[in-house]
């Protein structure tokens, strides 16, 4: 089969690889219809996650249709089509039982890696370096899916692809996002970054009452999205005035939101040029994995006794974390890993009533071979490109 | 085994280039107490080198574009090891570390940043962005403004 393969920093390429086959009885073999390059793809890409082999299979966002089933897998049948979330659950464990499917205790072989980097071992992730398990991704024409009687969720309508192939992914972590605001109506919400996550955390904070949502981003063309098709009532573009914390507290009376989203992560970047080039010279010599911008910004802005929420992808360490303004305005940081075994069901319904049509994201629809121009162009945005849905 | 981190790509290769050329010019002298002598005149000279070539190299920061980028690296390479081994050739490595030593750790700090330079330089864009324009079946301007709201204000799922 062809897939989209790991080549070394900045290079993905499209290689013909072997069938995956069922490994184990709780495995499925999914033909993938619809996959997409999503902005943590880009931490791989950039170089920024260790223990990445060249031949590794990207793409954890991924959907299709089920060509083969182990004996164990009784809830899916051959011809099914699904989606599938990107943290590999077994359903069994504490965490799981706790729907805490991003830290699934079993999944993860080589969860001695993650343990030493992150104290806990965490899920297994398709696609997404060795640390989460080396396993490989959906950007390709088939899948192996272990616990699938667990992970994939049926689509049982005419949906499009492009309407439910980010529950995989980045709508329910832009929902979660959302969802650790504790939005009861009324609140205002600001969103730093714009991509696709960020769109869907905008989103799914206008889904639930949030009164006023503020889009932080450097691109025009994506904070002229989050307003017009995600939702956002207010936008700043911190390439234009990079004082984002003075402009949200002028937005917001002097107080500061009441929470603060950040979609961002580690590849943060600063509108003060100085602070940006200090930062991105300390990760580009192992002195930090993380650049903290957002962050930083996120709790400085936030009002006290507010929420902060990351969702943004982050990996090891960070200079310069705000511990005194976090502790003394009674921050709350929430944070994780999406568990989308969680929430993929009532999203699912939310899409089926008409609350969100998520296909608003996709700027670009390729064929697979289209990958490495598709895999350059998200990550330089060019051509206005917010969401490349690749078509194998 | 994991991929050795190849941070540096051809941006912050180039930076690191000009600020060490200038680095060398004007402040390593000083400060590895070596102010006048026929080694500060050899380190300044090789840190206007490295700048010049800098200058003359296809990459982000290059203003000529005439060198190509592994040509340049090639010349990092080959100009560390001439640097640190000018002392011992001209005889003054003699005369005490101090004009021996600043030699070889410039080369040191030169051979470990390539190690970490990402030698394909391909740190920007390097895509064709007209092939995606033509295999893209969306159109994507459209997709930031048309279409209206994606999403209603509704009660929790």
């Amino acid at each position: 089969m062809r897939a989209n393969v790991w080549s070394g920093r900045n290079g993905v390429q499209v290689e013909n690889v072997p069938d995956p086959t069922l490994l184990n009885d709780r495995d499925a073999i999914v033909k993938i219809s619809s996959t997409a390059i999503c902005g943590s793809d880009l931490h791989l890409y950039d170089g920024y996650v260790p223990t990445m082999k060249r031949g590794d299979i990207l793409g954890h966002e991924f959907m299709g249709e089920v060509v083969e089933t182990g004996r164990g897998v009784d809830n899916l049948a051959v011809g099914d089509r699904v989606v599938v979330p990107f943290p590999i659950a077994c359903g069994n464990c504490w965490s799981c039982k706790h729907e805490l499917y991003s830290v699934c205790e079993n999944s993860n072989p080589n969860a001695g890696i993650a343990e030493k980097m992150f104290g806990h071992p965490t899920a297994g992730i398709f696609g997404y370096s060795h640390i989460t398990g080396g396993y490989a991704g959906g950007q390709a024409e088939y899948a192996r899916v272990p616990y699938a009687d667990v992970g994939p969720f049926k689509i049982e309508d005419d949906l499009t692809d492009e309407q439910v192939l980010f529950l995989s992914d980045i709508f329910p972590t832009g929902y979660m996002g959302a969802e650790f605001c504790q939005i009861t109506g009324g609140e205002t919400i600001a969103v730093f970054g714009a991509g696709p996550v960020g769109q869907f955390a905008i989103a799914s904070a206008v889904m639930l009452g949030a009164e006023r949502v503020i889009a932080i981003d450097e691109y025009d063309y994506r904070l002229q999205m989050a307003t017009a098709r995600a939702g956002a009532t207010d936008a700043i573009n911190f390439s234009e005035n990079a004082d984002v914390v003075e402009q949200l507290k002028e937005l917001t009376g002097g107080r500061g939101p009441d929470a603060v989203i950040d979609a961002v992560g580690m590849e943060a970047v600063s509108g003060h040029g100085v602070v940006h080039a200090v930062d991105r010279v300390k990760q580009a010599a192992r002195i930090e994995s993380d650049r903290g911008a957002a962050l930083r910004d996120a709790i400085m802005a936030c009002r006290p006794g507010g929420i902060v929420s990351v969702i943004g992808v982050y990996g090891g360490l960070m200079d310069k974390f705000p511990t005194g303004a976090f502790m003394n305005k009674g921050l709350t940081l929430r944070s994780g890993q999406c568990h989308v075994q969680r929430y993929i069901k009532p999203l699912y319904e939310r899409i089926r009533k008409g609350d969100i049509d998520p296909s608003f994201v996709v700027t670009h629809r390729l064929e697979l071979g289209h990958a490495p121009d598709g895999y350059e162009t998200f990550k330089h945005k060019q051509d206005n490109c917010v969401k490349v849905v690749l078509k194998p | 085994m994991p991929t050795p981190p190849r941070p540096l790509d051809a941006t912050l290769h180039g930076v690191v280039d000009y600020n060490m050329g200038a680095f060398l010019i004007a402040a390593f002298p000083k400060l590895a107490g070596i102010q006048g002598t026929r080694s500060a005149r050899q380190i300044r000279l090789a840190g206007a080198i490295h700048a010049g070539y800098s200058a003359l190299t296809n990459y982000p920061l290059g203003v000529v574009k005439a060198l190509p980028y592994k040509a340049h690296l090639g010349l990092d390479a080959a100009g560390a090891i001439a640097l640190a081994a000018t002392p011992f050739v001209t005889g003054q490595y003699r005369r005490g570390t101090r004009q021996w030593l600043p030699h070889v750790a410039l080369c040191v700090a030169e051979l470990s940043s390539l190690l970490i330079t990402d030698p394909t330089g391909r740190g920007d864009y390097h895509g064709n962005v007209e092939a995606v324009r033509q295999a893209n079946a969306i159109d994507p301007g459209s997709k930031l403004r048309n279409g209206g709201p994606a999403v209603r204000r509704s009660a929790a799922a």
